[in-house]
């Protein structure tokens, strides 16, 4: 660690959870700042730093309800996740999530703690090998679209997840992964490159749930899409100052449970205009025995930004299910309110053709936090 | 005051002007207030830098440099008027974009650059730290520190918000 770190008031952005530690780091990083090094406000979001141990702690947290048709209504403490990064010299970086999820659910007078799970997102050390290459070992999330790669809830805009981005893949691999960015003409190309081997390295109580889980509804289809073993790749190119990119991804795959090998192809956009944001991804998977049916689909999301910090949510999903083999056509409609970066408050309602793929109708409101 | 999409062209145009994204850092006629140095340590052998290489150390999607030495980019606060000016040109996102951007590499276990109460910390920090780049205006540069990268300050209404030079004054 660079002695001269330790003198740096870093920006901070301050979760409540780390309000106590950080009131109790301030003085030490003040008094051994001096005059010279200013400080900048605390802000959600950004975890907070711990400059003389090179190390990070972060995460999210949210509140969820549910009020699905046809099921009781209740709520969820639905996600408490903690980040962990810690530099390791110069060229290494440890990386950990852990998340408690649904660790509490009410229903009406009862409070359950049935559907609670605790889980290693994703646990990796990355290697700065060169300007264009880091290597990644551990568990990570895999690189199939943008969804799965930010899925935190304080940072999509709507509570529910589109089946095209967990329904044919699993939404972690464990193995190796190379990484980096190429520039061309000041647009950039961010490529991924990876191989998974879950079956050797694969952490036990992963659950990579096919579909979501829904607070006292639980999980309407448990199916799960453990990779056995798996090799991909992704490219994302960037335009137009970020401001459009392009993706496309591949992924050749055998999956645990039921035991059967395919391949997956993969499209996603993101627009963002100065009010409007359009994204979108569609995934098509096949099997290699050709009485498993193919299963596809993708969605078109919208998303206007409205006075006083308000956001406007529209999506389209269709979605061709292989198991069970049925069609899904989802509409969502719903508001954020984002008062401040790092605190999101949502509204939503979801309305699916049928309800037995996983994806349930009903209303759904949340509470996020990014600390 | 140029708009956004001028003040680009002007950075587009010292790009190619400095050859194939390589803006040098030959001497010029501008006053040192109006010019916006890109500093580096005098015990960094680095003694230019491309505007393409300098935004992806400031996006952090690059972390060492050839030898496998790492970049430590640095910022002034987010109030801070040469801030403002230096991102966006450099850049060219504005602060929404960047909100979501570095939204989703916090996910990602990447955080943003250090950030620095003023250009005399930047200098002072940047000197003292092999692997440090920073911004100033070119006034605010020190023999402690050389210059890899002079951009013009697109945005002239900006220099009368920031630091007065050493030389006008103390800060």
């Amino acid at each position: 660690m660079n002695p001269v770190l330790g003198r740096i008031h870093h920006r901070i952005r301050l979760g409540p959870a780390f309000a106590i530690g950080a009131l109790l780091l301030w003085p030490a990083l003040a008094a051994a700042a001096g005059t010279s090094w200013q400080s900048d406000p605390y802000q959600l979001g950004e975890g907070l730093y711990f400059p003389q141990q090179g190390l990070r702690v972060g995460g999210y947290a949210d509140f969820h309800y549910y009020g699905l048709d046809n099921y009781a209504k209740s709520f969820s403490v639905e996600d408490l996740s903690l980040f962990l990064t810690k530099d390791i010299g110069s060229r290494w970086k440890l990386f950990n999530e852990t998340e408690i999820s649904e660790s509490l659910t009410f229903t009406g007078h009862d409070v359950s703690t049935s559907e609670a799970a605790l889980e290693v997102e994703r646990l990796y050390a990355d290697y700065f090998a060169s300007t264009g290459a880091t290597f990644r070992f551990g568990k990570f999330l895999t690189p199939v679209g943008q969804w799965n790669l930010v899925h935190a809830d304080p940072l999509v805009w709507t509570i529910s997840r589109p089946l095209s981005t967990t329904a044919a893949f699993s939404r972690s691999a464990t193995g190796a992964m190379i990484y980096g960015t190429r520039t061309f003409a000041h647009d950039d190309l961010d490529y991924t490159l990876y191989v998974d081997d879950t079956q050797a390295l694969g952490f036990a109580g992963d659950s990579n749930s096919a579909y979501g889980s829904y607070g006292a509804a639980g999980k309407i289809n448990p199916l799960t899409n453990e990779f056995e073993h798996a090799a991909g790749g992704q490219v994302l190119y960037h335009l137009h100052g970020d401001r459009l990119s392009l993706g496309a991804s591949f992924v050749s795959y055998e999956l645990k449970d039921p035991r059967q090998k395919y391949r997956l192809a993969g499209l996603n956009f993101d627009w963002m205009g100065p009010h409007v944001e359009l994204s979108g991804e569609g995934v098509y998977r096949t099997a290699d025995r050709p009485q498993i049916p193919s299963e596809y689909g993708g969605y078109l999301q919208a998303v206007v930004s409205l006075p006083d910090q308000l956001f406007l949510v529209g999506r389209y999903e269709h979605y061709r299910n292989s198991t069970p083999n049925v069609i899904d056509n989802i509409w969502t409609i719903g508001i954020n309110y984002r008062p401040v970066p790092g605190i999101v408050l949502r509204m939503e309602r979801d309305d699916d053709n049928h309800d037995y793929s996983g994806m349930p109708s009903g209303w759904f409101a949340s509470i996020a936090v990014l600390f | 005051m140029l708009a956004l999409p001028q003040r680009r062209l002007v950075v587009l145009l010292a790009i190619l002007i400095g050859g194939g994204g390589l803006a040098g850092v030959a001497e010029s006629a501008q006053p040192d207030e109006s010019q916006i140095a890109v500093i580096a340590s005098n015990k960094n052998s680095l003694s230019t830098i491309s505007t393409n290489i300098l935004r992806e150390i400031y996006l952090k999607k690059i972390f060492v440099n050839s030898d496998g030495r790492p970049y430590i980019p640095v910022n002034l606060p987010a109030t801070h008027q040469l801030r403002n000016t230096f991102l966006s040109d450099l850049l060219q996102m504005d602060a929404p974009q960047l909100q979501v951007y570095w939204d989703r590499r916090y996910f990602q276990g990447i955080s943003p650059p250090y950030v620095l109460g003023s250009q005399r910390a930047v200098v002072k920090f940047v000197a003292m730290t092999p692997g440090a780049i920073g911004y100033v205006q070119r006034c605010h540069v020190t023999p402690e520190v050389h210059v890899i990268l002079l951009l013009p300050l697109t945005d002239s209404s900006a220099a009368g918000t920031l630091e007065k030079c050493p030389d006008a004054t103390t800060e």
